[in-house]
C-alpha cells in the first residue's frame, strides 16, 4: 500500500485544469492515477466488489460532473474521496430500509449471518473476521479507520476528507480501533 | 464521548494507557518509555495480545487491491456517452434505444415532489450549472426553470430538488416523502434507477 500524497502534484494540478476544460484524456489520466485508491477505500467501506466498483464508477462521473465546481482547495484526491465517502453513506443509507439486521449484524457476502462460536473462533484469525468486524462499525467510525489503517492517510488527510478537524478524525480512529478491537476480542 | 473528548481508553495496572500499546502496535510509534515497557510484564503481554489480535488487521491492511481492469474503460466510456447524448438518460434494450431529456427528468420529479401534501412550491429539477470557480446559491435558484440536470448518466439519475414546505410539519418526514415519491414517480415513468434524491428546503409557508 502506497502512503497518499499530500499536497498538489503540478502534474496532477495541470490535468485537473484541463479536464476542466472538457479534455477527457486529461480526466483519464487522473482517474488511472487514483482508481486503485478509490476502489481500496470502497471495497473495504462496502464489503462487497460488485458494490466497490459500481460506487467508485458513479463517484468518478459526479467527479467529472462537478469538476466545474472543483475550486482546488484541497487536493484532487481528497476531494474525490470525499464523493467517494459520501456515495458509500449513500449506499448505506439507501440500503438500510430493506435490511431485516441491524447494522451491528452485517455480513460480507458469503459469510454467515449468525456464526457458531467455533466457527468465529477459526475465523477470527482470518482475514475474513477483520471484513466482517469492519463491516460491523457504523459509518462515522468504519470510514476514519479504513482512512487511516487501509488506506494509508494521515490523520489530517482523513479531517479534510471528512470534513473534521485533524483531531476529531484521530479520536474516531482511535474509537474505531477501539470497536474492533473488542469485536475481534469477543470472536477468539 | 464527543470528538473532542480525548482518547484516554482503559490503563493498565502499571498506569499505561492501552491506546497508546495499540497505537505502537498499529502505527508502529515508539513507546513513550522504552525503559519501563522492557521490564513491564503488564506491558508485554498486552502488546503480545494486540499484536494477535491485529495481525489478521494488517495483513488485510497490506493485501494488494486494485481497481478491476475494466473501470478505466467503463468510466470514460459513460463520460464520452454523456458528451454525445447532451445530458439525456439513456435506455437500452435488444430493439434499440429511448433518451430522456434532462428537463423532462427534471419536470416529473418536480412535479412529483408538488404531489407531497404540505409541500406548497416545489422548483429546480437538478442542479444549476455554474461557471468554474463559482458558488451556486440555491435558494438563489428556487423557482429558475432553467435549472439543469447534471446527475445523468445512462440510466441513473441524481436530483437535486428544492421546496418549501407548510408551517409546522415535519421536515424529515415530509422530505423523505418526496423522495420517494420522487423515485417512484421516475420508476413508473422513466424506467430510470434512482440513485440519489438531495431535498433542498428553502422557504417554509404559514
Amino acid at each position: 500500500m502506497t502512503r497518499p500524497a499530500d499536497g498538489a502534484n503540478p502534474l496532477e494540478v495541470h490535468w485537473v485544469e484541463l479536464a476542466r476544460g472538457g479534455d477527457e484524456s486529461a480526466f483519464a489520466a487522473l482517474v488511472r492515477t487514483h482508481q486503485d485508491q478509490l476502489y481500496r477505500v470502497a471495497l473495504r467501506m462496502t464489503g462487497n466488489p460488485s458494490d466497490a466498483q459500481d460506487v467508485v464508477q458513479e463517484t468518478l462521473l459526479q467527479a467529472w460532473d462537478h469538476l466545474p465546481a472543483f475550486r482546488g482547495e484541497s487536493g484532487f484526491s481528497t476531494w474525490v474521496t470525499r464523493i467517494l465517502i459520501n456515495r458509500c453513506r449513500n449506499l448505506h443509507r439507501a440500503r438500510r430500509p430493506v435490511d431485516s439486521l441491524p447494522e451491528e449484524h452485517e455480513s460480507a457476502p458469503g459469510m454467515p449471518h449468525s456464526p457458531a462460536a467455533d466457527t468465529l473462533a477459526v475465523a477470527s484469525q482470518s482475514r475474513d473476521a477483520v471484513r466482517r468486524a469492519l463491516l460491523a462499525l457504523p459509518l462515522d467510525q468504519r470510514a476514519p479507520l479504513v482512512l487511516t489503517t487501509f488506506a494509508g492517510y494521515t490523520f489530517a488527510q482523513t479531517g479534510r476528507i471528512l470534513g473534521i478537524s485533524e483531531s476529531a478524525a484521530k479520536v474516531r480512529a482511535h474509537r474505531a480501533r477501539r470497536a474492533l478491537s473488542m469485536t475481534l476480542q469477543e470472536w477468539r | 464521548m464527543t470528538d473532542h473528548d480525548a482518547p484516554h481508553g482503559d490503563r493498565l495496572p502499571c498506569g499505561v494507557r492501552a491506546d497508546d500499546l495499540l497505537q505502537q502496535v498499529i502505527d508502529g510509534t515508539p513507546p513513550r518509555d522504552p525503559v519501563h515497557q522492557a521490564s513491564c510484564p503488564h506491558c508485554r503481554a498486552t502488546l503480545t495480545h494486540l499484536a494477535e489480535l491485529w495481525a489478521p488487521v494488517l495483513d488485510l491492511a497490506q493485501e494488494d487491491v486494485r481497481a478491476p481492469a475494466g473501470l478505466l474503460q467503463a468510466v470514460m466510456s459513460e463520460i464520452r456517452e454523456l458528451a454525445r447524448s447532451g445530458w439525456s438518460a439513456v435506455l437500452r434494450d435488444g430493439t434499440g434505444q429511448t433518451r430522456i431529456a434532462a428537463r423532462v427528468v427534471g419536470a416529473v420529479a418536480r412535479l412529483a415532489a408538488e404531489s407531497v401534501p404540505h409541500v406548497t412550491l416545489a422548483f429546480g429539477g437538478g442542479r444549476v450549472a455554474t461557471a468554474a470557480g463559482e458558488q451556486t446559491d440555491r435558494a438563489a435558484v428556487a423557482g429558475s426553470e432553467d435549472a439543469t440536470d447534471v446527475g445523468l448518466a445512462g440510466d441513473r439519475v441524481v436530483i437535486d430538488v428544492q421546496i418549501a414546505v407548510d408551517l409546522g410539519v415535519s421536515i424529515p418526514r415530509v422530505a423523505q416523502q418526496v423522495r420517494d415519491r420522487i423515485a417512484d414517480h421516475l420508476t413508473a415513468q422513466t424506467g430510470l434507477r434512482t440513485t440519489e434524491v438531495n431535498v433542498t428546503v428553502v422557504d417554509v409557508r404559514p
